[in-house]
């Protein structure tokens, strides 16, 4: 253990200014509109929501998979000077690690405010169904929150062997989360479009990108605000891993259109999905999912792409993009009827149902984002999270 | 003041004992009750789609019916009433929904009604997050009310789209409820479980059992029995008819089959 290493003050934020206060308050005021919103949905049921029995997941769904995905993702940038041994992103390991918690929260908070009786969500814990994916998982978010923190704490205590110990097993672990999320989606074989061995290494691709997606300009944007001397290059170099993991999810959505559309089961239910505005899920398809990643890989291209400004709004595309991923993979499946009468060229009633998430789903996974950078900001104020200087460590620096 | 470090301590330390309650409680199953005496039996049922088909289309001739939706054949109607089902004008809820399907477009068309399939391997069983919708030993799948949490992943597992979530709240929605049948609240899912309430009455009672559909049928189109004993109806039919099964191919094998061909 006696190998040199990198020293790197962490500090907490003043958080005394004007502008603390009115960024937290504004987290705050979308926090209380999602817990007005959930009270209504607790008192007068899920129809409030857009769904219905036909389409019984969406917005909420959409948003528990992205959530875990960033969080997965912050924890994998956390790691990456414990596990990949790339030091000069130690800066970023508190903080990442510190999101990654707050994020898995937020997923547990999407899911328990999506189910119809909250009030019994204890059975989660008490009747485990070891044949549900989802039962599994329930126990992966949980102890996935419990890695976190303890891969926080060995950071706090400065133990460098234990930290990269967990660093380690964290990466392993949040693998495994995000594995068993997209089985979750991709195991369903009841449903054509759901039914894909892919799903689960795109669901690691795809929670990489959204994770780097949102950590690049909050980190930017935070160095920025608390007057620190950051390296555009460190950050830079995490939008190029955040460009390389667009170019394999765009590779990957290629492959699995070409194989669905290539099935004759599925492929007029594909085609009409990506081409009928019968619903909103093709502008989510087109314009959001492909439209945005393609526009954040123009711009990560472009002769521009260092600057500020470019690393901001491609980490924020991604960010969204990601998100309408997450939506187009969870509702065009439900919108298209399922084909339970295979052979008969028409059955009744045959509806493709349009699913427009309500002002409630709206309110309360805004508010469970909202929640997870309230917590960011209040983190960053009580513990010592952020590094003094964001920049890399020169040799004459180096201290044992 | 909690310091820093103990505030962290206790925080992972709640997290790992819920996530360590969860792993202590794997095997726990309190649905031995139901077990007694069940082994016997494997219920099933056979629908005629001729008889189905002719007395719908009458219906609709006679009602002046375009929609198939709109149709609500004595089966559904009773079973609505029977179980407990509101209904809404924002939201089907019926746990039959009845399926117009022709060959072509110029064939002659057939009616399905479709209900839970009751499946030999059933994904909404598998993937329960509670063990809520779990399968008794007569093959049955039920759902304990108590335990289901809402998530609506069986929904989504289904291959028939059979289940149906209370969106409102029933009790608005109901103008007569039937004591016998569960009262269910909004945030729950409900599916077709053969009148479950109703069958261990009747067999305890030393009678032969029967859903409420199967009795409202006025032209014997449903045929329900147990499939263990080979002298009964439905066990005769499997033998000496040709069926149809829903989506056989996805090998849940359900226990509810399709009659197409006549005698």
């Amino acid at each position: 253990m006696g190998a040199e290493v990198p020293k790197i003050d962490f500090k907490k934020i003043e958080g005394s200014s004007p502008g603390y206060y009115a960024i937290c308050a504004i987290w705050l005021i979308i926090c209380l509109i999602g817990v007005y919103a959930y009270y209504l949905q607790w008192i007068y049921g899920e129809q409030l929501t857009g769904l219905n029995n036909q389409v019984p997941w969406g917005f909420g769904i959409a948003a528990v998979c992205y959530l875990i995905g960033a969080s997965a993702g912050s924890l994998i940038v956390s790691a990456l000077s414990g596990v990949f041994e790339k030091e000069e992103f130690k800066i970023f390991s508190r903080s990442a690690a510190f999101f990654a918690a707050a994020m898995i929260v937020a997923a547990m908070g999407a899911i328990f405010t999506d189910i119809g009786n909250p009030a019994n969500s204890i059975n989660f814990l008490i009747h485990f169904n070891p044949t549900s994916i989802f039962s599994w998982n329930a126990f992966l978010y949980s102890s996935y929150f419990v890695v976190c923190v303890v891969y926080l704490l060995a950071q706090f205590e400065e133990k460098k062997f234990l930290t990269r110990c967990i660093a380690v097993f964290a990466v392993g672990w949040a693998i495994l989360v995000h594995s068993g999320t997209g089985g979750i989606i991709g195991f369903i074989y009841s449903n054509d479009f759901y039914h894909s061995s892919l799903t689960v290494p795109l669901f690691i691709v795809s929670a990489i990108a959204s994770g780097l997606g949102l950590l690049i300009p909050t980190y930017i944007l935070t160095f920025k605000w608390t007057k620190r001397e950051y390296d555009l290059d460190l950050l830079w170099t995490l939008t190029k891993i955040m460009g390389a993991m667009v170019i394999l999810l765009i590779y990957c959505f290629i492959v699995e259109g070409f194989e669905k559309g290539y099935m004759p089961a599925s492929h007029e239910a594909f085609l009409r999905m990506i081409t009928s505005p019968e619903t909103p899920e093709v502008y989510v398809y087109w314009i959001g999912q492909i439209g945005l990643m393609f526009l954040a890989l123009a711009i990560m291209l472009s002769p521009f792409r260092k600057r500020e400004w470019a690393i901001i709004t491609a980490g924020l595309l991604v960010a969204v993009a990601v998100f309408c991923e997450r939506y187009t993979l969870v509702v065009p499946g439900l919108s298209y009827p399922y084909d339970i009468f295979p052979g008969y060229e028409v059955v009744k009633p045959f509806h493709i149902v349009p699913y427009y998430p309500s002002w409630t789903e709206w309110a309360i996974v805004l508010a469970l984002f909202a929640g997870a950078y309230l917590a960011y900001c209040i983190g960053i104020k009580i513990f010592a999270l952020l590094p003094e200087k964001a920049v890399k460590i020169e040799k004459g620096e180096v201290k044992k | 003041m909690i310091s820093r470090r103990k505030f962290l301590v206790l925080v992972t330390a709640s997290a790992a004992t819920l996530a360590t309650g969860k792993a202590l409680s794997i095997g726990d199953n309190g649905n031995e009750h139901y077990t007694v005496d069940l082994s016997k039996y494997k219920w099933g049922m056979i629908i005629d789609v001729d008889k189905c088909t002719k007395c719908v289309l009458d219906i609709m001739k006679k009602e002046g019916i375009d929609d198939i939706e709109k149709v609500r054949p004595p089966c559904i109607v009773e079973c609505d009433k029977a179980n407990n089902v509101p209904h809404s004008d924002k939201y089907y809820y019926s746990l039959i929904r009845l399926y117009m399907v022709k060959e072509t477009e110029d064939a002659n068309p057939l009616v399905f009604p479709v209900m839970c399939q009751e499946c030999e391997h059933p994904a909404c069983v598998e993937v329960c997050l509670t063990q809520a919708s779990y399968k008794r030993e007569d093959g049955i799948i039920v759902i304990d009310l108590h335990r289901c949490i809402g998530c609506r992943y069986c929904m989504i597992a289904c291959p028939y789209n059979a289940r149906r979530f209370l969106w409102e709240d029933p009790k608005e929605l109901l103008k007569v409820v039937n004591p016998e049948a569960p009262v269910r609240k909004h945030g729950v899912v409900m599916k077709c479980e053969f009148c479950v309430w109703k069958i261990d009455r009747e067999r305890a009672e030393g009678k032969e059992p029967k859903p409420v559909c199967v009795e409202a049928c006025p032209h014997n189109a449903l045929i329900f029995g147990n499939l263990k004993d080979p002298n009964s109806e439905v066990s005769k039919i499997l033998r000496t008819s040709k069926v149809l099964t829903l989506r056989a191919y996805l090998g849940t094998n359900p226990k509810v089959k399709y009659k197409l061909w006549g005698d």
